[in-house]
């Protein structure tokens, strides 16, 4: 038994998935030793969030078969609410010092963000893509796809009609000295904020894996027809995936307030950096996305360390465009049938 | 009568399929629809399980009108469809598919009654609960859409071409299955292209031509009849 | 083709028309374009400058439609094009001292390369990856061309040499005008020809279209290629026009603009975006400039626009126009809206 597994492993590392998988970690590695150790903190970090979005947009994708362009938006819509929460309650904590509040604080003021994330989607599903459903199913993908466009230039320019062009941000979160790791200094918001990315992951994937909502949404992803059949409420569980990916995402954007103030157009790179992993991983493929989050991270933060600030645009759609040209169903497979047309 | 059809028109968009179709069956019987490819019996069968809306007519099923509820309710009421392409889940095990079919029951016992249930009548599916179902042979596909259809324990199955696209040896075996099915007390209704096969085996059919309800007829009847051996025997 | 029997003994003008595919009204429509700067309010030049703004948008969406409304493909980096061939032009007038007139045509040259290349990658793709293509390439171009300092000068933006030696708007409106014309014809020829037809084939149904013995890829590299040209050609008239390049004009927002304008004109109709460029710009400008203190409102009518548009009425303004303007009761209006003659 353990042999077939172990054999099992080496197939899977000869595999696209697998070669890319080891030679990141390589390189990561490399980079580590090179440039100090800093490179592969920052990549965790960013990359558990980035993957926290990600995990939305494949969701997204794999259930409803929305490209969503207005996932970044989310991200925004999180980071804005969590700003709002968080501010008076950290002007609060400075008047009236309370330990307990200290410590809970960010985490209100994620779940906060969390839950307006998933009433926004909610309310998108429901003013929006069920509308369209509703009227025609032809061309579907295309059609979602530039209705987000417009939805996504609306909540931007909503932004800035209503709280204005300026950053909103804190400078911290629970604050504190920050930690020593392998020779890094890492402040303690990042160590949290990771870990929440990677609870949030977790409790995700039991979901998915255990409750028999979580089976299915997995379910309508892969025929709906059939879900139909053993009687799942198909529009129940689109508005449920709806509001459970833009809620992902709009966690992410609370988690990452302390990194990224808000403004009008925060969410167009985590939007990009999201639609890399998913592009990476395969459309609709939520298994790997966590690994393409880390993968995509730390393309970005080798791009800043090596070639420069600025590039970080220019070599990730590049590579992302090689892998659409050799690969175009992912690197590790996809769910989603038909990539070409021919 | 468990389930009453009257004057059903249906069809896709403009392109009306049945027309004025009426029929009924009783508790417990196992009544077949026979006819040429395109005669509209898998159009019956969607519509009756709530996949298509009627234009017209009623659907009687345990004394209320489900004519044009969706596919989701209608499975609650208790009708099992089994579709000629299946629609498994194909990326999950054979035993997520099971619970999937149960979906409708919340009781966590009752659930696992119902798998032992399927588990005793389809052993080969308990030895596989743990392969995707994506990646078993044809035959095993099948077994594991009767499986998934029974799991919520309907007073009525629909079955829709059993033996297409299975060799002669698992097209027996999904038989024997059903009759098993029958005998345990569950009603069945069957849509079969394998005309000798179905009337074989049902005790009632129906003969579907152009979208219409063309003769029906105990099956052992309908078997002799120089009309249905003309057109469907070649006799 | 509108031209059948029934056509046959009528005027000379009437063939002219099916010729450059124009009906009556779309004449008149021109004909009123071209004395429009000189009615007031119309002739100021704040005016005569949104009137330019609003015939390159129309020209673009005719350009952009003519991708999406007949291969299906949404050219998401439609604005990368456009830049290219921008930017192009400029630095060819800038650094060789070519005259922009040249630099306009090569600009469109290499836009249309571009896209040639782009093409041979990207469109045996599905539809969406194809469009996640091109929006990436978009994305590298822009990250390009804000990197590459000593030659676009990055963020700083390009100053360009003009096109006319004057500091009135209005050559610059027949230009683009003219343009918008030539362009609109040009491409209407196109889909009338039989090439046209398996354009249309291939974005209604592939699979048809295949088995028809259309060579998808072909068609789609043609169209993407044709469409890329028209995109650096009007890059080259945005440089020389408003003077200075900035690497944000390679942006998506820039081409959910034209998106928007194309689909609320009509898809698949060519004229109904460039028609509704017009009211459309300006009053959106009008809206902007007099609603200062609400940034963004205008962008926000924008995307609530292009959302209703494509929820409740899919055909847009040409849809809405062929349905319930295009024929009337009385016979001489009929005409002058349809261009048909009938009894």
């Amino acid at each position: 038994m353990t042999e077939s597994k172990t054999g099992t492993v080496i197939v899977w590392m000869k595999s696209a998935g697998g070669i890319t998988v080891t030679l990141s970690i390589l390189i990561a590695i490399i980079a580590g030793i090179d440039s100090g150790p800093y490179i592969i903190v920052n990549t965790i970090v960013t990359g558990g969030m980035l993957a926290l979005v990600a995990l939305g947009l494949a969701l997204i994708f794999g259930v409803m078969n929305i490209p969503m362009f207005a996932h970044g938006e989310f991200f925004m819509i999180g980071s804005l609410t969590a700003y709002y929460i968080f501010t008076p309650l950290a002007e609060y904590l400075n008047t009236s010092p309370n330990s307990l509040l200290a410590a809970t604080a960010p985490l209100i003021a994620i779940l906060g963000a969390m839950i307006v994330g998933a009433v926004a989607g909610l309310l998108c599903e429901l003013l929006i893509f069920s509308q369209l459903r509703k009227r025609s199913r032809e061309n579907w993908v295309m059609n979602s796809f530039l209705l987000t466009v417009g939805l996504s230039v609306v909540l931007i320019n909503a932004h800035q009609l209503l709280f204005g062009t300026e950053f909103k941000g804190i400078v911290r979160y629970w604050g504190g000295r920050p930690t020593e790791i392998m020779g890094a200094f890492v402040s303690r918001d990042r160590i949290l904020v990771f870990v929440l990315a990677m609870v949030v992951v977790g409790v995700f994937w039991l979901f998915m894996k255990y409750t028999s909502t979580g089976r299915a949404i997995r379910a309508v992803s892969q025929d709906q027809t059939g879900a139909l059949m053993v009687g799942i409420n198909i529009n129940g569980i689109l508005l449920l995936t709806m509001a459970l990916g833009c809620a992902l995402s709009a966690i992410a954007g609370a988690g990452l307030l302390f990194l990224y103030p808000s403004y009008p157009a925060v969410g167009l790179e985590p939007l990009y950096l999201a639609w890399f992993v998913v592009i990476l991983v395969g459309l609709g493929n939520t298994a790997f996305a966590l690994v393409g989050g880390f993968i995509v991270a730390l393309i970005k933060a080798l791009t800043v360390e090596y070639i420069g600030a600025g590039w970080d645009f220019v070599i990730p759609s590049l590579l992302i465009t090689v892998v659409l040209v050799f690969k175009p169903s992912g690197l590790f497979g996809s769910e989603v049938r038909g990539v070409l047309d021919l | 009568m468990l389930l009453e059809v009257k004057n059903i028109n249906a069809g896709y968009g403009f392109l009306q399929i049945l027309r004025d179709v009426s029929f009924n069956i009783d508790q417990g019987e196992y009544a077949c629809v026979i006819g040429p490819n395109g005669a509209g019996k898998s159009t019956t069968m969607k519509t009756i399980a709530g996949l298509l809306s009627p234009m017209s007519g009623e659907i009687i099923f345990n004394g209320k009108n489900i004519a044009g509820l969706p596919g989701n309710q209608v499975a609650r009421l208790g009708i099992g469809y089994i579709s000629e392409d299946m629609n498994l889940f194909t990326n999950m095990t054979v035993q997520e598919n099971l619970y999937m079919g149960a979906y409708v029951i919340k009781e966590k016992a009752l659930k696992n009654d119902r798998l032992d249930f399927v588990y005793n009548l389809f052993t080969r599916l308990k030895n596989r609960k743990d392969q995707l179902a994506g990646t078993m042979s044809g035959g095993e596909r099948k077994m594991l859409a009767i499986g998934r259809g029974l799991m919520a324990n309907p007073k009525l199955l629909l079955v829709d071409e059993p033996s297409f696209g299975l060799a002669p040896q698992l097209m027996e075996n999904v038989f024997d299955n059903l009759d098993i099915l029958k005998e345990a007390g569950v009603t069945i209704l069957l849509v079969e292209q394998n005309v000798t096969k179905a009337l074989q085996v049902t005790t009632r059919g129906y003969v579907m031509e152009n979208g219409k309800i063309f003769m029906k007829g105990l099956s052992s009847d309908l078997a002799d009849d120089p009309h249905v051996r003309k057109v469907f025997l070649g006799v | 083709m509108k031209t059948n029997d029934s056509n046959m003994e009528s005027g000379l003008a009437d063939r002219i028309m099916d010729r450059l595919c124009l009906t009556p009204a779309a004449v008149a429509g021109i004909i009123l374009l071209f004395v429009i700067p000189f009615i007031p309010p119309f002739n100021q030049q704040y005016m005569i400058r949104w009137l330019v703004a609003a015939a390159l948008i129309g020209a673009n969406a005719i350009a952009f439609d003519f991708t999406i409304g007949f291969i299906n493909i949404v050219n998401f980096g439609y604005y990368a094009f456009l830049g290219f061939g921008g930017y192009t032009s400029a630095i060819l007038a800038v650094n060789l001292g070519l005259s922009p007139w040249i630099g306009m045509i090569i600009g469109a040259l290499f836009s249309g390369v571009l896209g040639l290349l782009t093409g041979l990658l990207t469109l045996r793709l599905r539809g969406i990856f194809a469009a996640c293509m091109t929006w990436f390439l978009g994305l590298a171009m822009m990250g390009l061309i804000t990197k590459m300092v000593w030659l676009t000068r990055g963020p700083l933006g390009l100053r360009c040499p003009q096109l006319f030696e004057t500091s009135s708007n209005l050559p610059y409106y027949y230009l683009i005008l003219s343009l918008l014309i030539v362009i609109y014809i040009s491409t209407k020829w196109v889909t009338r020809s039989n090439m046209g037809l398996a354009f249309k084939a291939i974005g209604q149904n592939m699979e048809a279209a295949r088995t028809s013995g259309i060579n998808p890829v072909f068609y789609r590299i043609v169209n993407f290629t044709l469409s890329c040209t028209i995109a650096g050609l009007l890059g080259g008239f945005y440089a020389h026009y408003y003077g200075v390049l900035t690497p944000e004009l390679l942006h998506t927002t820039k081409t959910v603009e034209v998106l928007a304008v194309a689909y609320i004109g009509g898809r698949g109709s060519l004229w109904g975006g460039a028609f509704i460029a017009f009211p459309f710009i300006i009053t959106m400008e009008l809206i902007r400039s007099s609603l200062s203190e609400l940034p963004g409102l205008n962008l926000i009518i924008y995307g609530l626009m292009l959302m209703l548009v494509m929820i409740y009425y899919p055909g847009g303004f040409a849809e809405f126009f062929n349905t319930y303007l295009a024929k009337p009761k009385n016979r001489f209006l009929r005409y002058f809206l349809s261009g048909i003659k009938d009894s």
